[in-house]
């Protein structure tokens, strides 16, 4: 595929595996020079931060007076959303109600930290379950049609469906994780960090493997939720982890001692799939580690160092036996032989552009977006 | 110490786990197999998996759903659905699960829970009494997801059971299904003073205290509950719950009144 | 190898699917020559005792068995009805027991359980270890195990009992005889408490 020579950026660990990746003299990746230049002086956390957070915090109280809650937010059970919810709580004063899309991969954990959080701090819950068999069948589709982004299917039904819900009941502030602590570093789409959810796209593989209709399955394109929800009923998307000191560590350290809150090994280990997926899949068969975005935007942001880093990503997070033992578990579940699901993990790689996708229009977006000082992060 | 069970019942509707009112509109509420791993993972004192539709459709219960939850369970478990010979109970007992689950079949073939306790042994043999209540007093058992009323009085039907050769007597309010207010004790002390056998209840546990009362009343006993554990908030979010050890403990010591 | 005795009594996957979690080789044996290539043994055991351990003498490996436990010193563990069947005799049948550890299987005295539900013992009890022992490694106190049983086993020797649980009375939940173990609840349905003590068995 890449015919460049092997490099590493030496400030963080991003390296040749994401083969549009520009290195300066210095051996300097521009994920590097993106966060130093374009995030940074734009990202504070200080008073100015906290301004801006308690502003936004008094804008959403008043137009949430009288109702139920003010703010819907999403929770896996993960960590950033979980500090997000009790930023949104403790600190802005907030009333969230909680939104849960239980798309059938929950770990034991994920779903016992829910509960620690909405019970400790005494929130509203909603949940959608998704309909295990229509999930079923389209991930198998996806996994059949070799791309890289096996997680796009999970993605879709969590975002879907809380921007279906918030829609449904005109809510128009919708809170979220999203932070540049830890994720600054973005994903490149060739490792399956496709950047937002394509229903052509969805449509094409499901059509093409698929066997069974999505009838009660959310799917809400990117279009319609940057461009539709958000200018004709004002929905806009508050990110507070970036207003205040966002540090892994801390954040772990403050949910496990106000709530019992229990942290997991590593990013996404909430879902029992993407945690396999990103574990064992992606780096095994297409050769991607996303744990290399993760700790580089760890690095970037002081949480780790680069030593620590090249440590870490030299093994992966679950040992072999209990990689193996997943491998089962996800055929099983995907109610899939053991044999079939290896088959498809043996086959040919593809790409989205194997299949019918707008991705030129997506992106085309999110130039304009960057364009506008909208949005900061790298985006391929 | 010889504690009370606590024990989360899952209702199969369609391949997936739901939840119903009064045994009416089910709402699903996610993959069963998922929800079992979570309960096990939970560690719960056992699990019951019921097939709501297989004797309303006249069909096999699907065994390979239960091998699979029997593969995942590491405490006894429970299955009931579409039952009605012999051979499906010994082929379901061979799958790992400890017990089987009764309802229409032993109240049409009263006959079949001695066969049954011949071939599995009694202790697997668990009759289910869905009892709703009568017009002007007293109650009745109902069968076919609650849609056949048999005439069959709960109390004198239990004492058969017991004489047949059942391991177990779960009693199953269909008025308090889903409602989360409180279990019929009522009909739960009528059977309890008339057997002797183990005895499990479900239906309308709203809140660990209702289980709790249970535990005061009864002592040693089966608290069973399905809205209960699925449920979370006024919204009933699908959040899988079950109390740890610690808070079992104590809900126990609490109200286990000292024998 | 860890071998499972199938005698067409016992749900022996539960226990194949632990051990394959904890990464421990661990296969059923069916016949004679499986019984001798074993490096421990399971006896499972649900049901009546008569019918038990007709089908055990039945099953073509009773001779391989005493050979194995007997001379061999294999280590062994009987689970449930299993561990009773390690006994003399039992109130509930006819038949003679292995009678590896000496005692006999008696019925529990309704009269001294308070319970409204006599028979059978039924639920998650505390296990009391009462000496030392490599089987109960790693488990705290409080440890407790899901029993369904309706007999208890009464050693001929103080010695042999390994722990208690408290039914009517204190009766043996675990017992052992040099290599011979005997458990009467089930761990392979009682969580990390089952688990870890079947490690600990695979770690003898």
């Amino acid at each position: 595929m890449s015919s460049r020579p092997y490099q590493i950026c030496t400030k963080t660990i991003m390296d040749t595996t994401d083969p549009n990746i520009i290195f300066d003299a210095n051996g300097i990746s521009d994920y590097y020079h993106n966060f130093q230049e374009t995030i940074l002086p734009n990202w504070h956390t200080d008073e100015r931060g906290y301004k801006e957070l308690m502003q936004t915090a008094e804008q959403i109280r008043k137009e949430g007076k009288g109702k139920d809650f003010d703010c819907i937010m999403g929770l896996s059970g993960g960590l950033d959303s979980s500090y997000a919810a009790y930023i949104a709580k403790d600190v802005m004063g907030l009333r969230p109600l909680i939104f849960h899309v239980d798309a059938g991969w929950n770990t034991q954990q994920a779903v016992g930290n829910i509960e620690k959080l909405v019970n400790g701090l005494g929130l509203d819950l909603y949940t959608e379950v998704i309909n295990w068999e229509e999930m079923k069948d389209l991930q198998v589709a996806f996994l059949k049609s070799q791309i890289a982004d096996q997680d796009l299917p999970q993605d879709a039904a969590f975002f879907s469906g809380l921007y279906k819900f918030a829609n449904k009941y005109k809510i128009s502030t919708i809170l979220t994780g999203a932070n540049y602590s830890t994720e600054c570093c973005r994903e490149p789409e060739e490792w399956g960090g496709y950047p937002g959810i394509d229903t052509m796209l969805f449509h094409d593989i499901h059509k093409r493997f698929g066997k069974r209709p999505l009838k009660s399955f959310p799917l809400v394109d990117i279009l319609i939720y940057k461009i539709y929800y958000r200018y004709r009923y004002g929905m806009k998307v508050v990110k507070p982890l970036n207003l205040v000191p966002y540090i892994k560590k801390d954040a772990e350290q403050l949910l496990f001692d106000k709530f019992g809150w229990e942290k997991f090994q590593h990013k996404h280990h909430e879902s029992r799939f993407t945690r396999f997926y990103e574990d064992y899949w992606m780096p095994k068969k297409f050769g991607y580690e996303k744990r290399r975005a993760h700790f580089s935007s760890l690095i970037l942001t002081g949480q780790m160092t680069r030593d620590e880093a090249i440590d870490r990503i030299s093994r992966p997070e679950m040992d072999d036996h209990f990689l193996q033992q997943e491998f089962e578990y996800v055929a099983n579940k995907l109610d899939l032989s053991v044999k079939e699901l290896q088959e498809i993990f043996e086959g040919e790689n593809k790409t989205f552009n194997d299949y019918k996708n707008k991705k030129w229009l997506i992106d085309l977006g999110a130039r304009a977006q960057r364009f506008l000082g909208m949005e900061k992060r790298l985006f391929r | 110490m010889l504690r009370p069970r606590v024990i989360p019942c899952l209702l199969v509707h369609d391949k997936g786990l739901v939840k119903t009112v009064q045994f009416k509109d089910p709402k699903y509420v996610g993959d069963p197999i998922n929800a079992v791993r979570i309960f096990n993972e939970k560690e719960s004192d056992e699990l019951m998996v019921i097939d709501i539709d297989a004797t309303r459709e006249n069909r096999e219960p699907d065994y390979k759903m239960i091998e699979n939850l029997a593969a995942e369970c590491r405490m006894p478990l429970c299955y009931g659905g579409g039952v009605k010979t012999v051979e499906q109970a010994h082929r379901i007992f061979s799958l790992g699960v400890e017990k089987i689950a009764i309802s229409a079949a032993a109240i049409q073939t009263p006959e079949l829970v001695t066969a049954m306790a011949e071939r599995v042994g009694s202790q697997s043999v668990v009759v289910v009494l869905d009892v709703k209540k009568k017009m002007l007093g007293g109650y009745e058992l109902y069968t076919h997801n609650g849609k056949k009323s048999t005439g069959k009085n709960p109390v004198e039907f239990a004492i058969k059971m017991q004489e047949l050769g059942a391991g177990e007597i779960v009693v199953n309010s269909i008025d308090q299904d889903g409602m989360m207010k409180g279990y019929d004790l009522n009909i739960i002390d009528k059977i309890r003073k008339s057997i002797s056998l183990p005895m499990t209840v479900l239906g309308g546990a709203g809140s660990l205290q209702d289980i709790g009362k249970l535990i005061n009343q009864y002592g040693i006993i089966g608290a069973a509950a399905g809205s209960l554990f699925v449920f979370k908030g006024i919204y009933k979010a699908v959040l899988i719950n079950y109390p740890n050890w610690e808070e079992k403990d104590r809900l126990i010591n609490d109200n286990m009144q000292k024998v | 190898m860890i071998s499972l005795i199938d005698y067409g009594v016992g749900n022996i996957n539960a226990f194949l699917n632990i051990f394959k979690q904890l990464g421990i080789a661990a296969n059923k044996a069916s016949t004679a020559e499986e019984v001798k290539r074993a490096s421990k043994l399971i006896l499972p055991g649900v049901g009546a005792f008569d019918d038990a351990m007709q089908r055990l003498n039945e099953s073509g490996m009773r001779d391989a068995l005493q050979q194995a436990v007997i001379v061999d010193k294999i280590p062994v563990i009987g689970i449930c009805v299993g561990m009773q069947m390690l006994a003399n005799r039992s109130d509930e049948g006819v038949m003679p027991g292995l009678g590896w550890i000496n005692g006999e299987v008696k019925r529990f005295d309704p009269a001294t359980i308070n319970h409204i539900t006599k028979f059978p013992h039924m639920g998650w009890n505390d296990v009391k270890p009462v000496r030392e022992s490599p089987l109960f490694n790693g488990l705290e106190t409080g440890a407790r195990f899901y029993f369904l049983h309706s007999y208890y086993y009464q050693c001929a020797e103080e010695a042999d009992v390994l722990a208690t649980s408290a039914y009517g009375l204190q009766f043996a939940s675990a017992i052992n005889h040099n290599h011979i173990y005997g458990i009467q609840c089930h761990p392979e349905k009682s969580h990390h408490f089952g688990i870890q003590l079947l490690q600990n068995f695979a770690n003898l």
